[in-house]
Parts: C-alpha cells; structure tokens; sequence
C-alpha cells in the first residue's frame, strides 16, 4: 500500500476510473453519501457522477464538503483510499466544475503533463 | 439575335430629354484613376446609329466594371440617368442605374454600325444601316449650328419638370447624381442638420466656416461654407427646411469629419445660390441607418454610427478640462435596445447639458462616434445630430417594446465599469515577454496591458516623498529646514507634510520580468499597507519597515499597466506605471487560461 505515496498519482475524474484499474490516483469530489460503518463515502465529481471511496479505518471526525483522496483503483473501480483530505476553503469555494475542465485539458494534453 | 437597341436614345440623352429606360450597346470602357477618391469608369455607348463616349458611370455602379460584367459588346439597359452640362458645353450622360441584359458572348459583337455622335449634326438616317429596328422620325437638321432648345424633337418625352426651380429652367438634379464633372444643376433638399459657425485661426490665416447636411430621396450630401458665403447664407437656411440649391463645388469628401454617404462634398462659391423652396412636403426628412446595439461590437473602433435606444438610465452632468485647456460639459447616458445589449453614450456641451432624460425617453443619435474605450462606447461629435423622442417608425417600435417588455431586462452593457471588475473581456491581456516581443508603449500613444505579475523585488530607497498636505494636491514640498515646508504648486508652507508613496517594484511572470512604477493606491495594494504608517515605520521603526517589504515579495497580483517609451537626455526607455493592483481571482484565472489553452489546441 505504501506504493500509493511513492508513484505518481495522476488527477482523475469519475469516468476515467476504468481505466486506472490497480493504478494510484488522485480523486476530488464532493461529499454524497457516508456509509454508517463510516468505512466508505460516495463522492460526486465536477460532472455528477459519482465514485466509491472505500477507507481503511472508519471514519473519525466529520466529513462533507470537497475530499480529495489518494488511493488505488480497484477492480470494482472504486478507490481505496490511503488518505484523505478536507478541501475546507470556503473563503474562495472549491469550484468542481472548473476543476473537472483543468482535468481534461491535462488528459487532453499529456505532451505538456506527463504526470504518470 | 434578338436584341433591340434603342436606336436615337443617345441624341435624347445628350439633349437631357427623358428616355425611358433605353437599351444600348456598351462598346469600349475606360478607367479613369479619380486621385483619392475612388475610380471612375467612362463608357462608349451605342444605340445602333450612334455612339457616343461621355457616359459616366456614377460609383454606386463601379463593382458591374470591377467584376468584369460590363465589358465590350455587352447591351444594356438603362434605368437611370442624368444628362449633366459641363462649364464648356460638353454633355455627360452620368448613369446611375442600369442593368446588363446580355453578356458580350451571347451578344457576340458589335450591333449596327455605329458613328460618332456629334452634338448639332444629327445624321440623317442612312439606308446602309443594316439594323432592322424601325426607327422612329429623326429631326432633319440641316444646318451645322447650334441646336438649341426650341427645336423639340417630337418624339421625346417632354422633359418632366419636376418643381420647377424659380428663376432656372434647369431641371432639378438628385443629389445622388452629383458629381465634380459637372456645375449646372440644381438640387432640391432638406437640411437635416445645421451646424453653427466655427472659427479657425492658424498659421495660413483664420477664417469662419458652417456645415450643413442636406438630403433628398436619392441620397445625402454635406456642404460647407466659408467665410462670405457663411456671411450670406447662415441666416437664411434653417434645419428642417427645404431649398434649392445650385452651383456649388464639389470634391471629394472627407470621410474623417462626414460620416454621410456620398463620395463627394460640396462647397458653396460666390455664384452658388441658395433658395427656398415651400412646396416640399416630398423630400425626405432625415436619412438613419440604425444599428442595432448588440452589432456595434463588430463594427470598428472610430466609426461613425447611427444608433436609436431606450434611456435607460442618465448620469448627472460632469465639467471636464480638455488637454488644451478648454472646459467642457459631458454626460453620460445609457442605452438599450432590443438586442438587449446597453451602451454608455457620451454627450458634450450643450446637448449634455440640456439633455432631459426624466421619464426613459428614447434617444436617436444620427452620426456617433464608436470608440473602444472601456469595452465599447459611443460619444456624440459636432456633427452628430440628438433627438429625444424623434419622429420615426423605429422609434415608436422601441417604446412599445420597452413598455411591454423591455423594461424587466437587465440589459447586458457593453461598456466595462471603469476599474472594475478583474478584467471585463476587452481586457489586453499580455505576457510580460509579449510586452516586449511586441514593443508595446513604442507608438504615438501609450498602451495598456494587463498581466499577472509576481512581486520579485521592492526598492525601499526614495519609495517615500514629502507630499503637500493641501487635500487633492500632491505635489513634493521642499523642506525649508525651519519646520515649515514649502508647496510651489499652492504657493504656500505648512508646518506639516503628508507622506505618498512612489514604488520601484520587479514584477516576474514565467517568461520574464519587468520594473514597474506604483503611485500611491497601487503601492498601498501592493505593500498591504498605507503610506502614512509606512512612512511612519521609516521615521520610528527601521526593522518594522524592512519587514513590510519583506513580507510583500513573491505576492502575487493582477496588474493594469500603462507603458510608454520615454526619453530622458535622448535615452529612450519604456517606462511601465501600474495603474491598478488587484490580488489574483484564481478562478477567473484559470478559466482564462483554460479557455487559451482549448483556443491554442483549436488552432
């Protein structure tokens, strides 16, 4: 698992997951859905679709708001997380739908960011 | 082949006698360079018996010329013509429409055969004439003379006299048929816009002048006069009224001070008369082309528009000092449209002054001139005419519109708020690599610029100055070492000064780096903090004051730059003031470059 922090883990979006199957990624969404066990979240991204977010240990404090997690893609295409983070900026707001636009022109344009 | 020409139009035409839409041959075309102006094209034209060389076709028509269709052989028909007499005798026959009925191939060649038209010499008809065309009774002319007037040819039309001018026998000439090949006519139209006398005084000598623009139903001219003829006629020609109006000179127009549309202007001489005309409910009233508001984007930077719109809402009136010092009145007005777009429009002097926008009236203005200062914006010139709640179709359209529904709509304006805003969409983005690559600030004028600019260094030496504490003065006070500091400007001491800030700071972007110079609000900004506590720091407080430029380094700003070369004992470098400081939208900034990335790939 400590692989995850070592590689490059380059930024997608919900539907990019199948294709980062057993690769590290990075993922921001917004908070849907917390399971009760506090052990999985569903995060919405810039384009309303949605990702399972699978933890390791439940959840101990609050979440909601922007999470950007790190973590491998599953065979499911869910992501299990080795960390996340609070995206808590309400000065500005976390704009996810700008956010998903510098995600594709990243993909688009993997000549200019070569991330993995 | 079946093509008839009009076989003796051409004497009918040189005689001024009204020929209905003849048919004839054009047989040789020649372009003639009209300097400035744009080409002229004089035909030879045949109807079969004669030809005949002085056929002018007026501009309106050069594309048929320009494109290739009126070439040798082709036959026409003419529409519309105006017969003009020249100072020497000579008659041009001036055509202002006509339409190609056959191409030179399907005609094939020359029809009849043709001689010369000479005035007076009317041939008789020639039985070798191999045309079929039964033609009708050609006046016998014996005698080689003049053929004047009396001998009416009887199978002309009579010549229609239109109003008959009083004094003149000449026939009333459109204004769309005039001009500089010709000086008899007179022409029949409105002023639609008088303006008052002006004065000149330069090195050549000073001297007075008024313009007026007249109008009639085939088109618009401007026509100045100077000096005597202003004497003599500005009393006696009233806007809105109509007058015949003959002899004056003509040239070409000057499209920088006339936005009408016609290639020529005229000049009032000493023989030009001026003289009412009562019967004339006939003859237009002022000519507009409205352009919609939401279009004036696309039109270019200084040109002259007619625009009608809805007052949406009115600023008060403003006094301004012009560079040579002169004062003058302006208010701004905005208006809308039904493209739902809202412009602001800058009135001057005495229309700003009397304007009364009570009530959301409608305004037209007939010759604005759009400018590009602050997005997009109208200013009315001396020549532009304002009417409030004016006589017109479009007028009465835009009110019930407004009424109904116009008045709910916020209207898009397309004049950025000045200094608002982090950058409208006319903002002049650059580099600062861009801002040398492409020599801004090397012209006449200074250039604008904005960028996105990280503060690499601040000089804190001299970034301070001993400013005249007198409200709107800013001027530096020389210390009089007594306590007292001297302003020259308000020629006064104080027993006190205020400290305002001039700031040297190294701005870097990915590509390059630049020094700029910050006055007072862009200093502050940047420094984060004001200039009386800063220069208080720098009395008191050394490492305070170190520390507030150290804390201001690698911040990051939008910045609004003005940049001009300017030379100093001949050495010449570009100098950039910040004009505004704004701390960075990344959002607006990364939707920016976003959008340039999408447009670079597109390319």
């Amino acid at each position: 698992m400590s692989s995850v922090f070592e590689s490059p883990k380059p930024r997608i979006n919900a539907s990019m997951l199948s294709q980062y199957v057993s690769k590290p990624v990075c993922f921001a969404g917004r908070v849907q859905k917390i399971h009760p066990s506090g052990r999985s979240l569903t995060l919405l991204d810039g384009e309303g679709k949605t990702a399972q977010v699978e933890l390791n240990d439940p959840l101990d404090e609050e979440v909601s708001g922007i999470v950007e997690v790190v973590g491998m893609v599953s065979n499911k295409g869910t992501i299990m997380a080795s960390a996340y983070i609070l995206l808590r900026d309400d000065k500005y707001g976390f704009d996810l739908e700008l956010y998903n636009e510098a995600l594709k022109v990243i993909h688009d344009f993997p000549q200019y960011y070569p991330f993995q | 082949m079946d093509v008839v020409l009009s076989e003796g139009a051409i004497e009918s035409l040189v005689k001024g006698q009204e020929v209905d839409s003849p048919v004839l041959q054009m047989v040789n075309i020649r372009k003639i360079d009209g300097g400035n102006g744009p080409a002229r094209f004089r035909l030879m034209m045949s109807d079969g018996m004669y030809t005949m060389s002085s056929f002018m076709l007026s501009t309106q028509l050069n594309p048929l010329a320009e494109q290739n269709q009126l070439v040798p052989n082709c036959v026409c028909l003419l529409r519309k013509s105006v017969t003009n007499i020249l100072k020497d005798g000579r008659r041009v026959v001036v055509v202002l429409d006509m339409e190609i009925m056959k191409t030179a191939e399907e005609v094939g060649g020359k029809i009849g055969e043709p001689t010369p038209y000479v005035e007076g010499q009317a041939k008789a008809p020639q039985p070798a004439v191999p045309t079929p065309t039964t033609r009708p009774l050609q006046p016998q002319n014996g005698n080689d003379g003049m053929n004047k007037g009396p001998n009416k040819q009887p199978f002309a039309k009579k010549t229609p006299v239109a109003p008959s001018t009083p004094g003149g026998s000449s026939k009333i000439a459109p204004i769309a048929s005039l001009n500089p090949y010709q000086s008899k006519w007179t022409i029949r139209a409105r002023i639609t816009n008088k303006g008052s006398i002006r004065t000149w005084s330069n090195s050549r000598g000073e001297g007075k002048l008024f313009s007026m623009d007249l109008v009639d139903e085939s088109g618009e001219i401007r026509v100045t006069a100077f000096n005597q003829e202003v004497d003599k006629f500005f009393t006696l020609v009233e806007q809105g009224k109509v007058y015949y109006i003959s002899k004056g000179t003509l040239k070409m127009a000057n499209k920088q001070y006339s936005s009408l549309k016609n290639d020529y202007e005229m000049t009032l001489n000493g023989e030009s008369t001026v003289i009412p005309c009562d019967d004339a409910h006939d003859v237009p009233t002022l000519q507009c082309s409205f352009v919609p508001i939401g279009d004036l984007e696309a039109r270019e930077k200084d040109s002259i528009v007619d625009v009608i719109g809805v007052v949406k809402t009115v600023e008060d009136v403003t006094r301004i000092t012009t560079k040579n010092s002169r004062e003058v009145s302006k208010r701004n007005v905005h208006l809308m449209d039904m493209s739902g777009r809202v412009i602001t429009v800058t009135m001057w002097g005495t229309d700003a002054e009397n304007f009364d926008g009570s009530g959301q009236p409608i305004l037209a203005i007939k010759g604005a001139r759009l400018s590009d200062f602050g997005g997009r914006s109208l200013s009315t010139l001396f020549s532009s005419v304002v009417m409030t709640n004016p006589d017109l179709p479009e007028a009465y359209k835009l009110r019930g519109w407004y009424d109904k529904e116009g008045h709910a709509m916020d209207g898009q304006s397309m004049t950025e708020a000045r200094g608002g805003g982090g950058g409208g969409a006319n903002t002049n983005w650059k580099t600062l690599a861009d801002v040398k690559n492409e020599h801004l600030g090397h012209g006449e004028k200074a250039d604008y610029f904005s960028c996105i600019g990280t503060v690499v260094h601040l000089r804190k030496e001299n970034c301070l100055y001993q400013a005249c504490p007198s409200k709107d003065c800013n001027k530096k006070v020389v210390d009089q070492h007594n306590g007292m500091y001297r302003c020259e400007k308000c020629d006064k001491e104080f027993p006190e000064f205020k400290y305002r800030l001039m700031l040297s700071a190294n701005v870097a972007d990915f590509g390059d780096n630049q020094w700029v110079t910050c006055f007072q609000d862009t200093a502050e900004a940047i420094l984060g903090q004001n200039a009386a506590y800063i220069g208080q720091l720098k009395d008191t407080n050394e490492a305070a004051f170190d520390e507030i430029f150290q804390q201001a380094n690698f911040n990051t700003f939008v910045l609004r730059n003005r940049v001009k070369l300017e030379t100093y004992n001949d050495e010449s470098r570009i100098k950039v003031t910040v004009m505004d400081a704004k701390p960075v939208d990344h959002k607006e900034y990364s939707k920016r470059l976003i959008m340039n990335i999408r447009k670079l790939a597109a390319k």
